[in-house]
């Protein structure tokens, strides 16, 4: 057994694994917040970059978006049967 | 130094040849050396123009050689030789011919100066690339591969256009910048068939199409060079053109959008490649040096990253003969150094710091920050969420972890692994050292990409882009279906289009062209000739007829001059001559 099985396999490691998961997005998110502020560095383009954790929000949204518009456009129009050409 | 300049396509083209008739161990040495004597040519090339020929009254000029070209050469090159590498085991010697002449068509077009040696090179491409696609066969390919061909042949039909049209203008065939002709025929075309090639919606279906249909090895070469040949066409004859901002805006969501979809895992990574040559069309449109850097950079970077995920993909297909997402899972037991370097890739893709795509799309994004066009900048950043969402996670997780569906497999013949390791190893150089390409850029760089806003921001992105990934993953199951894109138009209608022509076209054809003919055409061309028929055996015979009958007529007249006899004859002479003095005398006087 490889070291990734491990980790994946074991029920107990997979939570680990996931509080590890959720743990480093606390850390990413704060760390988007704090160290700008901390070393005094800020060089946007647009304001809507000076939200914070703008990156984290960001990415959220944009995941969750493409997901669900993506999907409602195939279920409604683009998604067909595999052999659609060849009937 | 015997020769002043080698032509690096030209090479690869002529010792493509060479290769068909080798066997065994002397052809593998030799489609190795082949695209690396490719490489040692370009890296040791100076700038300058060289390969001047002038033929029936054209300039061609088969070596422009500028920091433009050189970088696109060095990147061609060098994913020749990944390429090769990957393929070694390819018993097939054709596959090798083809891929070897596709490589040497698109440094062909790097170095063009103008635009009848780029048309030549452009069209060598599209004849070398669908034997890529047909190797493979399969039926689906054999019609596959034809679809892809007519798309590039209207390709190449506009270019030819335009450039016909541009010369009869300007009678010039130099291959510059097109900006003072924009809005004109010529540059409609040109950009046209540019746009073709660099698979821009709706004319890119043809990738997708093609490219999962291709052999496990071809598709890893087709990834790497039409499009980015057509990035760079478009940066030397396109720069800062307004409509291929929005044009590769768009086409970066695009490509992610219907990735969602997607369950072939080649099919889902091709959409791919059009979304990140959206980002590279988008640099060209905003034009400004930071853009066009972008746009060559992120070109250079995604040739490596995108062959190493194509490479991935692939030797997951050539091990377990399986295409489909949604037949895929629990492969990384078997397969982990594929994961690894396959991972690598999809890490690049999706920018992630010390990998090459952080330091070469946030160029193209940072220059649409600095023209202030925020939505072209939310929208690139969409799409980055989205690559990661799809390369760096959906993708590995269905086919490497998820359900495990006990398949029998095994780690890809080693020459693919390496082949893997070394486009990983690009992907890493330049992401940690990103001064060895920037600085072979074609304008000066002044771009820092590690700074700790980015880092920050980038990391938040894709952290919570996978926190949205796990969140949402029952509803991200691959679907046995497929999406309709705009091939739809030429593969459902030509069907209808057929009954259009059986019906309706060839009757006007026969009922009124055809008619038409008979009375404009057949029948006066007719009544002339027999006019023409009668006019040759009245006059023109009659006449020859009548000097031949003259002709001898007078030969029988003089016949009797002819008697034989001496006397007769110096009786004759005697009398001439006299005739002549009295003549003589006669003028004299």
């Amino acid at each position: 057994m490889t070291f990734l099985e491990k980790c994946l396999e074991n029920p107990s490691r997979r939570n680990k694994l996931k509080q590890f998961f959720y743990l480093s997005l606390l850390l990413i998110a704060g760390s988007e917040i704090i160290l700008p502020w901390m070393v005094g560095e800020s060089h946007h383009h647009f304001t809507f970059e000076g939200i914070p954790a703008w990156g984290s929000i960001y990415g959220f949204i944009s995941c969750v978006a493409i997901i669900v518009v993506s999907k409602l456009i195939g279920k409604i129009w683009l998604l067909r049967g595999e052999d659609h050409y060849d009937v | 130094m015997m020769f002043e300049w080698v032509h690096p396509g030209l090479l690869l083209i002529l010792g493509a040849w060479v290769v068909f008739f080798l066997k065994g161990r002397a052809r593998n040495l030799a489609i190795l050396l082949l695209p690396v004597g490719a490489l040692a040519s370009c890296l040791s090339m100076s700038l300058g123009t060289y390969g001047k020929v002038r033929f029936l009254g054209l300039d061609l000029v088969f070596g422009r050689v500028d920091q433009l070209s050189l970088v696109f050469s060095y990147v061609f090159s060098i994913m020749a030789v990944i390429g090769v590498v990957y393929a070694l085991h390819v018993k097939n010697t054709s596959q090798h011919v083809a891929s070897l002449t596709y490589v040497g068509g698109a440094l062909g077009v790097t170095f063009a100066g103008d635009f009848v040696s780029l048309l030549v090179f452009w069209e060598l491409m599209a004849l070398s690339s669908v034997l890529l696609v047909w190797q493979r066969h399969k039926p689906a390919t054999i019609s596959a591969g034809f679809r892809y061909l007519l798309v590039h042949v209207l390709g190449g039909l506009f270019l030819l256009a335009g450039i016909v049209i541009h010369v009869s203008q300007t009678g010039s065939v130099a291959f510059g910048d097109m900006g003072a002709f924009s809005g004109g025929m010529a540059w409609t075309f040109i950009l046209l068939a540019f746009l073709i090639n660099a698979a821009v919606p709706p004319l890119g279906a043809w990738l997708p199409d093609a490219y999962p249909e291709a052999t496990v090895t071809g598709a890893v070469f087709m990834t790497a060079f039409t499009t980015k040949s057509a990035v760079y066409a478009l940066i030397r004859g396109f720069a800062g053109t307004e409509i291929l901002i929005w044009l590769g805006a768009i086409m970066a969501i695009y490509g992610v959008v219907y990735a969602v979809l997607e369950n072939d895992a080649r099919r889902l990574l091709a959409y791919h490649i059009i979304s990140q040559v959206g980002y590279m069309v988008c640099g060209v449109g905003i034009g400004t040096t930071l853009a066009l850097n972008g746009a060559t950079a992120h070109a250079f970077a995604h040739i490596l990253y995108k062959s190493l995920l194509f490479m991935g993909a692939g030797a997951v297909l050539e091990v377990t003969k399986l295409r489909k997402l949604s037949d895929m899972g629990g492969l990384y037991k078997t397969m982990p150094i594929t994961l690894g370097f396959y991972m690598i890739g999809a890490f690049a893709i999706s920018a992630v710091p010390l990998f090459s795509g952080f330091v070469s799309k946030s160029m193209v994004v940072s220059a649409a920050g600095e023209s202030h066009m925020a939505l072209v900048f939310l929208m690139l950043t969409l799409a980055s969420a989205g690559t990661f969402l799809h390369t760096g996670l959906k993708l590995p997780y269905y086919m490497f972890f998820g359900k495990d569906k006990g398949l029998q497999s095994r780690e890809p013949p080693p020459n693919m692994l390496v082949a893997m390791g070394l486009a990983a190893t690009g992907c890493l150089l330049i992401g940690i050292f990103p001064g060895l390409l920037y600085s072979h850029l074609p304008y000066p760089v002044d771009y820092v990409p590690y700074t700790l806003q980015h880092i920050t921001s980038t990391l938040g992105m894709l952290g919570f882009t996978a926190l949205g990934f796990f969140l949402l993953l029952r509803h991200l199951h691959p679907e046995t279906k497929m999406s309709l894109d705009t091939d739809w138009f030429y593969r459902k209608n030509s069907g209808s289009w057929m009954t259009i022509v059986r019906g309706p076209l060839t009757r006007l054809e026969s009922d009124f062209i055809g008619e038409f003919y008979e009375f404009i055409i057949r029948r006066p061309v007719l009544g002339i000739g027999r006019l023409l028929h009668n006019f040759d055996i009245r006059v023109v015979d009659a006449a020859l007829v009548a000097l031949g009958w003259l002709t001898q007529r007078l030969s029988q007249l003089l016949r009797v001059t002819i008697s034989g006899n001496a006397q007769h004859y110096g009786l004759l002479m005697a009398a001439t001559i006299l005739a002549l003095t009295v003549m003589a005398l006669v003028i004299s006087t």
